[in-house]
């Protein structure tokens, strides 16, 4: 009996510790100038869980952040990285105000490869695309990234400049079942973000 | 100082002589077609390593393609001779510079050796050296070493991170570094009884100094070295240690000592075939340092030239230091000479012309990749700048 109970204050006191995902409820929702909209709720990731994202960074998941994630990017000033990191190893690519498309996409790319952990990953992009965000030129691409020892994740990452500042926004889920289960809505909350 | 310049000479005699002995002693431990013996660790090591291969199999970054594993694997049976039924070679898509060997015969070769090797007799090294760590039974040393100082749960996973280069938990390193100073022996042996493999199956024995002295020249271009787990680590002899020792004693042993033209050919030619994936994966890593001195050494050993040149312009356009973007915009050029031009460089030049606001020309390239590619993935945004009036 003593010993359920130790485990019953065990597992409360570990649930009370651990960092808790917050609710996104439906509707308009601005992170530093970028607007999302979205038409389901989605659960906030805690940044201890995503110890890479950039300070205004944000990440959002339906089914956990292995499974799916939209990561949300937003205000990303000339010189600064898209990720975070302490590794003086890791060499991030930087965003430069006058980056064209190609080169947006080459630094996600180069950037995730770095996220997922250099040499365990390989990140393909492709499609890349003209994407209208409301009143600004932006651009879309097609995603797929390869794990060591992880599933293959599949996904797409919208993007565009304004007032010299970098907003992007990417969906992944793990193939075939998440990738398929959130990419309607990852479209509809990328393709739909505004400045 | 006269007698401590003596006894240095004296030390460096009986080294010497010590290596050549050891690389005439040298024998295979266990025949062809061998089975795991010990019941206690190593039936239970092959079991779990079993379980490894498949997920080994099941790796998104397996390079399936039938001819590069047929280049890797024939050059890795005329090396391990009657072993050759042994081992299962796995390439994966990594893209450093590492090999690694299990006790059960899985062979695992990384892309970034494949394209920083430059000949056939070079890889034979490579692979001879991890064929020595198999017949050697050096795994199982090593994984009997962590049993002693480690949890039984930790050992196979932390065995496998030391095998096989991936990393290893922070937490346990203490442990860790007990067995490295004995894995460095380990790494000599399999360096020699490597080249006496290579030099049995016809191979040239020196390619294994040319080896080290391309990680040597690739490091002293490193802008960030490299401290990460793999051949470059401290499980390893430094390269420069391993040349010293090899070209005390290579010579001396193997007279003749000619490269196979044949086999740089069937290595230049693998990579024709499969460079635009070997090095965008390179260039992903954005170190610049080590792009350079892989392209110089292409150069040097003959791989297609307007494919050379893209990647230069790959790297000027990426590293974007000053002058870098006319550097760029001429290699690209250079990439599109001949009949078989590179779409991409088309492409890129058109991006660089429209980052200069130069738009006429900017469409003259683009519409040059639209004809070389006509189904670009990427047409869309291609179409999206040959309608823009203004860049």
């Amino acid at each position: 009996m003593n010993k359920v109970l130790f485990s019953i204050i065990l597992s409360l006191s570990t649930v009370a510790c651990m960092p808790a995902y917050v609710a996104v409820a439906p509707g308009n929702i601005n992170y530093d100038g970028l607007i999302i909209k979205t038409d389901q709720a989605w659960n906030l990731a805690p940044t201890i869980s995503t110890p890479s994202a950039r300070k205004g960074s944000k990440v959002w998941t339906q089914d956990g952040i292995l499974l799916d994630r939209i990561m949300i990017i937003p205000a990303v000033a000339d010189g600064e990285s898209l990720f975070t990191t302490t590794s003086k190893d890791q060499a991030l690519p930087a965003f430069k105000a006058d980056m064209l498309p190609n080169e947006i996409e080459e630094l996600t790319e180069s950037s995730l490869v770095k996220l997922f952990k250099e040499g365990e990953v390989v990140v393909q992009t492709s499609n890349l695309r003209p994407h209208r965000f409301g009143e600004h030129n932006g651009l879309l691409f097609d995603m797929n990234v390869a794990v060591s020892d992880g599933p293959n994740y599949r996904g797409i990452t919208g993007a565009l400049v304004v007032d010299k500042k970098l907003y992007l926004i990417f969906f992944l889920g793990a193939e075939p079942y998440y990738y398929r289960k959130h990419i309607d809505e990852a479209l509809v909350i990328i393709k739909g973000a505004r400045v | 100082m006269r007698h401590q310049l003596r006894i240095c000479f004296l030390l460096l005699i009986l080294t010497c002589r010590a290596i050549a002995a050891v690389e005439f002693d040298l024998e295979p431990k266990i025949p062809p077609g061998y089975q795991p013996v010990d019941a206690n660790t190593e039936k239970g090591i092959w079991a779990e390593l079993h379980d490894y291969e498949r997920e080994i199999q099941n790796s998104a970054l397996l390079v399936t393609d039938r001819e590069i594993n047929q280049y890797v694997r024939n050059a890795a049976c005329r090396v391990a001779g009657d072993y050759c039924s042994d081992l299962r070679i796995y390439i994966i898509r990594n893209p450093y510079f590492n090999a690694s060997m299990t006790a059960n015969g899985v062979m695992q070769v990384w892309t970034g050796l494949l394209v920083r090797v430059s000949s056939e007799d070079e890889l034979a090294a490579i692979l001879g050296h991890e064929l020595a760590h198999y017949t050697q039974l050096h795994t199982l040393e090593r994984m009997r070493s962590l049993k002693n100082s480690m949890s039984t749960g930790a050992v196979f996973d932390l065995g496998l991170a030391l095998l096989t280069g991936v990393s290893v938990p922070v937490g346990q390193f203490a442990a860790v570094l007990n067995v490295l100073a004995y894995s460095r022996e380990q790494e000599q042996e399999a360096d020699l009884l490597g080249i006496k493999f290579m030099a049995a199956a016809g191979y040239d024995p020196s390619a294994t100094i040319r080896v080290w002295k391309a990680v040597i020249e690739e490091e002293e271009n490193a802008a960030v070295k490299n401290r990460a787990p793999g051949i470059f680590s401290k499980t390893h002899p430094g390269a420069d240690e391993r040349v010293e020792i090899l070209e005390s004693f290579v010579p001396q042993q193997y007279t003749n000592l000619t490269p196979d033209p044949q086999g740089r050919q069937k290595h230049v030619d693998m990579l024709n075939r499969y460079y635009m994936m070997l090095m965008e994966d390179q260039i992903d890593t954005n170190r610049h340092g080590r792009t350079e001195a892989m392209l110089r050494n292409h150069q040097a050993i003959g791989v297609d030239s307007n494919l050379i040149n893209f990647f230069w312009g790959e790297m000027y356009r990426q590293r974007n230091l000053e002058g870098d973007l006319d550097k760029a915009r001429k290699s690209y050029k250079l990439a599109t000479r001949g009949d078989k031009p590179v779409a991409e460089a088309y492409r890129n030049l058109g991006y660089i012309h429209l980052k200069e606001r130069s738009l006429p020309e900017a469409k003259h390239y683009f519409r040059k990749f639209l004809e070389v590619q006509p189904d670009a993935d990427d047409r869309a945004m291609i179409e999206f700048y040959l309608q823009e009036k203004q860049p």
